[in-house]
């Protein structure tokens, strides 16, 4: 999987880059509208990750630039302006993804992860680890090949940490994927701990216990 | 003590006017009687030169003393009597049995070798009675002159203050916050209101270009906070997926993640309020208040663990013209407040009626006065979990819709009503 972030904050764009690069993605980065148009004129990705603000033009000319040239690149905005309006410009040029800063690397990794499935059907729709097994186009999970019924925010939150296996996922990004902008109206994160629990026993209903790991009250992790 | 400019301009009127027309009728009462008595003594003089000329040319033929008119005696005047100045007197009329007053003057007078002392008389009543009717009708005239004075200016001051009435409703009326321009007219007929409704409306354009500056301020600002937090945010999580994580370090970082997300939602709901402020959301759409509110609720049963005895009853009448998602804001903000903010064991009672949501919940007392609790960053406890901003966000929607919010304290209740004004939106 090639990957191209594109965002001036050299802090934030090294996070990005290592976050990935654990990911097994093939990362690039840059920091100037320039040599992201050098980047993307030489090589295709299968994911670009755009900030909109660059000092040396807007990641949406960019954007507009990829469109034009009939180039498919799956595209997600990583901006600092996150209104309804911005969101829609942004996908109304032909961005697949929106993400507005403040993020969490889990919910960005679980979001480029989701459009390279969508876009290319690769890795097929099962996402597994160990004998937990699931379907994410008949939405099933199998544990030992026996079936888990979940609700919805259950499947979601399984779903988006076999997106982030292997990595400690805060109780906050869980909050925000699961919740969205509600999570703001929620000072408490009693709902991940509650939703944590029933996924948890529900798992280990089935004999896939000990695969969700709490790490120190930060989040939770999902491995082996 | 603050009257109206008419007003105290009439009682200064009130007050002046009759003590300077007072002292005007003195001086002129004074000047009357002066002028009478100069025309008195001219009178008796002339009267004593008519008389002495008849007397001469009938060589004392005449008769030596008719009452109240004359009277020639022979001799010469006792040294103490004054003469050619005349003298207050009276005569006695037998007919009507009365004193009557009169005014005398005696002259010295010689003829053939002879003194005489010549005396005239002339009726003092007339002149009285002249200077008491000159006097009625000047202070009849004053008086009326007095009350059109006030009666004029009355008028007239409506008349020319109108201009600053009219600037001063608009002024009034004026709310920085809805960011409208004001137009006052250039030309009143009046060049000092010319010059009032001018400087105003400089005034009020340089109020306006401040007040957008400030708004731009707080949205900038907000939106250049953003990457800083994500920048640390980023760095967290690389830093809970470092491998030997220590629950000491783990707990520090839990603490900065927490504050760092205090910091995320406050960012963020301060650009929410700028943007309701910019009018940032003008899309709106006919909302069912009962059908936000009870998925709301739904939505909060969902997310406690534990949470208080919800009681609501929920009338289907009320829609407002108005953007869902503000509208979704201010109800869950509303009830997350009295979530929040209750006891262990509490209680929260909703009741949507007509155009009415009253919210009621259980609780101890606010620490904080209850009219800044709207306000920013005014807390009504010191929970370190909020932000200090729900209420805030709370006001500027019903600000912007012209709903209406109100919070009482009673009996360990808290009572939060929004009325829901139907012609907004």
């Amino acid at each position: 999987m090639k990957l191209l972030v594109v965002e001036d904050e050299t802090s934030l764009l090294q996070s990005i880059l290592e976050y990935f690069t654990q990911e097994d993605f093939l990362c690039e980065g840059v920091g100037t509208f320039a040599t992201a148009i050098e980047k993307i004129e030489t090589f295709n990705y299968d994911c670009i990750i755009l900030d909109i603000n660059l000092p040396d033009g807007s990641g949406l000319k960019l954007l507009q630039y990829l469109r034009q040239n009939k180039k498919d690149d799956g595209v997600v905005i990583i901006s600092a302006r996150g209104s309804l309006e911005d969101r829609i410009t942004g996908l109304n040029l032909g961005a697949d993804d929106y993400l507005a800063k403040p993020f969490h690397l889990s919910e960005l990794n679980a979001r480029v992860k989701a459009l390279i499935r969508r876009k290319y059907a690769q890795g097929a729709s099962m996402l597994e680890l160990g004998n937990l097994q699931l379907d994410l186009l008949a939405r099933t999970v199998t544990c030992n090949k026996q079936p888990v019924v979940l609700t919805k925010n259950e499947y979601d939150l399984l779903v988006y940490l076999l997106n982030n296996k292997n990595r400690v996922v805060s109780k906050q990004a869980i909050a925000e994927h699961i919740y969205g902008d509600q999570a703001d109206n929620m000072p408490s994160f009693d709902f991940v701990y509650s939703q944590m629990k029933n996924l948890k026993r529900k798992l280990k209903e089935k004999g896939c216990d000990e695969l969700i790991q709490t790490v120190y009250g930060l989040g939770y992790k999902l491995s082996l | 003590m603050n009257r109206r400019l008419l007003q105290r301009n009439t009682r200064f009127l009130l007050i002046w006017l009759p003590l300077v027309l007072l002292i005007c009728s003195t001086a002129f009462y004074t000047m009357l009687l002066k002028h009478t008595h100069h025309m008195q003594e001219k009178q008796l003089l002339l009267k004593q030169t008519n008389i002495w000329n008849a007397f001469i040319s009938r060589s004392g033929h005449i008769d030596w003393q008719v009452p109240g008119e004359y009277d020639i005696i022979e001799g010469t005047a006792s040294p103490q009597a004054k003469l050619n100045a005349p003298l207050d007197t009276v005569i006695y009329y037998t007919d009507s049995k009365q004193l009557h007053p009169f005014k005398k003057l005696t002259g010295h007078l010689s003829w053939n070798g002879k003194s005489y002392l010549v005396t005239t008389y002339i009726s003092s009543t007339e002149f009285s009675h002249l200077i008491i009717k000159v006097f009625v009708s000047e202070a009849f005239i004053l008086a009326l002159l007095l009350i059109a004075i006030v009666v004029i200016n009355r008028k007239s001051s409506g008349l020319l203050w109108k201009p600053f009435l009219n600037t001063m409703e608009k002024v009034n009326t004026f709310e920085v916050t809805r960011n409208e321009s004001l137009t006052l007219p250039a030309e009143t007929g009046t060049t000092e209101f010319n010059e009032l409704n001018k400087a105003i409306t400089a005034l009020i354009a340089r109020i306006n270009t401040a007040y957008l500056n400030q708004k731009q301020f707080v949205e900038n600002a907000s939106h250049e906070m953003q990457t800083p937090l994500a920048i640390i945010r980023s760095k967290l999580e690389l830093l809970i997926n470092q491998p030997g994580l220590t629950e000491k370090n783990a707990a520090l970082i839990g603490d900065i993640t927490t504050a760092n997300d205090r910091l995320s939602q406050m960012n963020r709901t301060l650009l929410l309020l700028a943007k309701i402020e910019n009018n940032q959301f003008p899309e709106t759409e006919t909302v069912e208040i009962a059908q936000i509110l009870k998925k709301i609720l739904a939505d909060f049963k969902n997310h406690y663990e534990e949470i208080p005895l919800i009681s609501a009853t929920i009338e289907n009448t009320t829609t407002v013209h108005v953007n869902r998602v503000l509208i979704d804001v201010l109800i869950s903000n509303l009830i997350k407040n009295a979530i929040e903010h209750n006891q262990p064991k509490g209680n929260i009672n909703i009741a949507l009626s007509k155009n009415t949501l009253l919210i009621e919940n259980t609780g101890p007392a606010l620490s904080v006065n209850p009219h800044e609790l709207f306000e920013r960053f005014k807390k009504g406890s010191h929970q370190t979990k909020t932000t200090g901003l729900g209420l805030a966000l709370v006001k500027q929607i019903c600000n912007l819709y012209q709903f209406k919010v109100n919070y009482n304290y009673n009996d360990g209740w808290h009572r939060v009503m929004v009325k829901f004004d139907e012609a907004a939106g």
